[in-house]
């Protein structure tokens, strides 16, 4: 397949839209579900729509995505509001709520898919796509609905910014000026089911959870701004959906959920390590940075103390006597010397009128701060 | 019943019981989800055993995928560690990466692989019986049998050795340390043991479904009782129903033994989670109401105390004064009256001796803040609660 396919090929470009579109809104809500602390309930709600897709097929018989995007809707959104209230009205923790949903529906829905299977001249051919998504399902009327529900779910973005902004950092704060926490609550978590549903036919229910998850969190470590991760992430999560479809179209045998996962969790690892404020990389590369400075100083520190008990400062020292002190290395002395501070002859070193007032302000430093 | 039939809901039950026994402890340490993670990330490390072994029942293979749900547990918490996502968010990133992995990699080598995706989602419990071991050409029983039997029994042994360890460590992790039980032994051994239970399940229940096997029998017991002991023989005993019942399920509807499993342990955990004695929702709506109605009543007699003029204990006045509506009035009325708290003549409610000595026992605990007392003194005054 050649890259200008893309732009010629009818279907690859609405399947190329569609999954660009999904990422796209994937990644804007699921910023919220990673700052609410919610990023694992993605992955029951997709779980939990499985049995709606089946129900959706036993009622009407027919395999229109459109039953099976309700059905799946109202699946995921009982499961939501159940593991809620079993947080709620039992002691049973979050987490244990989360899976025991998660794989209760699930295996129902698993129950029910194979039930469907073995029923006779069934037209269920096509509804085990669902469970790791085939991308090359997608119609152009699909896309459309994804983009209408994309374009819904920005003006609720943009309508309740502020309020759901507050409600990320401060719950408490947001009620006590008056705004309505719980819809509010159920305003947010309602179009995260409906991104997940959404994505369903694409990715699948198994993984869906980690493409609302991957570019969000991604995007979180290049910037602390809201409306910035927002932006990145949808950027992140439509890249990584055409990237994904592109490579599963292809190879033969390869469905898209898995490798849309892994494109997104290739953008997950470099921003892990790259990113210039958080990431793992510039972190050990500021570590290591530090470290030698405060060898440098503590080193520095280390020959004021020699050099102020001679009247000549720049008196010559052997470097055998720094020899019983840790911070020191070969590296240290010709680093301090390339500063100026001190100067190396031979075996010895003295301290230059530089170098003394440099310690000297360390050392009054240092003082301070212990005081 | 068939040989076989008797020996899958063997196998199911022995399963079930293997998944019950670390699953009890994840809840109880709210861990719950990283079962979640370890079943779905051991499959690269199945699919890659299964290469080198060409045998879904090799103890290498095993050992092979339990590394790698080890691996996933100590992945999830370097990313934590690093503080750059949270936890949850660790675990969501990492387990599907390493699923879509496992996922490509049987795709890939479809053909030539005993191995499909359904077998992943769902297990193959119905074939398990074909699947025999020989030895020395005797008949043994099917291999998973053995698999699972061998991990449940080890399983078994370590929760007698290290019951009282694991208890303390999960109810006060600061006392285990202090007398010298190593958390980080515990947990790591408690990820072990859970890893090798899923690896032995998942061929036979599936990578979601031996979440369900792990999670919901030790939650339905959680809301029924305080013990330990008793909820890790509850949550064995849900899982043996799920077991035989959902073989029988599925059975009756030619459907997936481990799907109908899981909607057993479904049904019995909604029907624990509605009518359990004291966690149950039906309960905990019952006490609200009854709550109500006593705090209700309280305020009525400290009313009634404060006033001694007659208008003031008029009937019609109190559902006035105090706010209430009808019904409610009437269901306080009623029951005050019905513990003998207060007599009407003529419209006018008073309180009895009774009712008094109430009043003042009462006041008296509210105002020295003793909430707990108060439980006491209606135990000793009320006979008809509200």
């Amino acid at each position: 397949m050649e890259l200008i396919d893309f732009f010629t090929d009818y279907t690859l470009r609405t399947i190329t839209l569609g999954t660009a579109i999904l990422g796209a809104i994937c990644g804007m809500l699921g910023s919220f579900a990673v700052l609410r602390k919610q990023s694992l309930l993605g992955d029951a709600i997709s779980h939990a729509a499985l049995p709606g897709i089946a129900i959706a097929f036993l009622i009407t018989g027919v395999k229109d995505a459109n039953y099976i995007l309700i059905g799946a809707l109202v699946s995921g959104l009982v499961g939501t509001f159940w593991i809620k209230g079993i947080v709620k009205r039992t002691r049973l923790k979050s987490d244990t709520a989360l899976g025991l949903i998660l794989s209760l529906f699930f295996g129902f829905g698993m129950l029910l898919l194979t039930f469907i299977q073995k029923m006779p001249n069934a037209n269920q051919a096509g509804l085990d796509k669902y469970l790791f998504g085939q991308a090359a399902t997608l119609v152009e009327k699909d896309v459309w609905i994804m983009a209408i529900v994309t374009g819904i779910s920005l003006l609720v973005l943009l309508l309740f910014w502020k309020e759901l902004k507050l409600l990320l950092f401060d719950v408490d704060y947001t009620k006590t000026l008056g705004f309505n926490t719980r819809f509010l609550d159920i305003l947010i978590t309602t179009f995260i089911v409906l991104a997940i549903v959404l994505g369903l036919q694409t990715v699948g229910v198994v993984l869906m959870s980690a493409m609302l998850l991957a570019p969000a969190a991604a995007a979180r470590q290049w910037t602390n701004s809201l409306g910035v991760m927002v932006v990145l992430a949808s950027v992140f999560g439509a890249f990584s959906g055409v990237f994904g479809t592109a490579i599963s179209a292809s190879q033969n045998n390869l469905s898209t959920g898995p490798v849309i996962v892994l494109v997104a969790a290739t953008f997950v690892v470099i921003s892990f390590i790259f990113s210039p404020s958080r990431g793992l990389l510039f972190r050990e590369i500021r570590f290591r940075k530090n470290r030698r400075e405060i060898h440098l100083k503590k080193t520095l520190t280390f020959m004021y103390h020699i050099a102020k008990n001679h009247e000549n400062v720049s008196h010559p020292h052997t470097i055998r006597i720094l020899n019983n002190f840790q911070g020191f290395t070969r590296k240290t002395l010709t680093k301090l010397e390339e500063k100026q501070f001190i100067q190396i002859q031979g075996n010895d070193w003295a301290m230059t009128e530089k170098g003394y007032v440099e310690a000297k302000s360390i050392f009054n430093q240092i003082g301070k701060e212990n005081d | 019943m068939t040989n076989a039939q008797i020996e899958i809901q063997l196998i199911a039950a022995l399963v079930a019981v293997a998944c019950a026994l670390p699953g009890t402890f994840l809840v109880l340490r709210k861990m719950a989800m990283i079962s979640d993670a370890i079943s779905h990330a051991i499959l690269p490390g199945i699919v890659l055993g299964f290469f080198i072994t060409q045998d879904l029942n090799s103890p290498l293979l095993i050992l092979l995928a339990a590394l790698t749900g080890v691996i996933t547990v100590v992945l999830v918490e370097f990313i934590q560690k690093t503080g750059l996502v949270k936890k949850d968010t660790a675990i969501g990133l990492v387990f599907p990466a390493l699923f879509s992995i496992g996922v490509i990699l049987i795709s890939k080598n479809a053909n030539d692989v005993h191995l499909d995706i359904d077998a992943v989602l769902l297990g193959e419990l119905a074939f398990a019986p074909f699947d025999r071991l020989f030895i020395s050409g005797t008949d043994m029983g099917p291999k998973s049998l053995w698999v699972i039997g061998t991990i449940l029994l080890i399983s078994v042994v370590l929760l007698f050795l290290f019951f009282k360890e694991l208890k303390l460590s999960t109810f006060d992790k600061g006392l285990a340390t202090t007398l010298g039980f190593s958390p980080v032994i515990l947990h790591y051994g408690l990820m072990t043991v859970s890893s090798v239970t899923i690896v032995g399940a998942f061929d036979a229940v599936g990578a979601v479904l031996v979440v369900a096997l792990i999670i919901a029998p030790a939650a339905t017991a959680y809301l029924l009782t305080d013990d330990l002991k008793r909820m890790l023989l509850l949550s064995c005993l849900f899982g043996i129903i799920a077991a035989i019942a959902g073989y029988w399920m599925a059975n009756i509807l030619d459907a997936s033994i481990a799907g109908s499993m899981t909607t057993v342990l479904g049904m019995l955990f909604l029907f624990v989670y509605l009518f359990s004695p004291k966690q149950g929702v039906l309960h905990g709506f019952f006490r609200e109401r009854r709550q109500r109605v006593e705090v209700s009543l309280l305020i009525f007699l400290l009313h009634l105390q404060n006033h001694t003029e007659e208008e003031e204990r008029h009937v019609n006045h109190l559902r006035e004064h105090i706010n209430w509506q009808k019904v409610r009035a009437k269901t306080v009325l009623e029951l005050a009256a019905k513990n003998n708290l207060i007599h009407t003549s003529n419209q006018i409610i008073s309180l009895t001796d009774k009712g008094q000595e109430f009043t003042d026992e009462a006041l008296k605990y509210i105002t020295t803040n003793k909430a707990t007392a108060i439980e006491d003194l209606k135990e000793r005054f009320f006979l008809f609660r509200g």
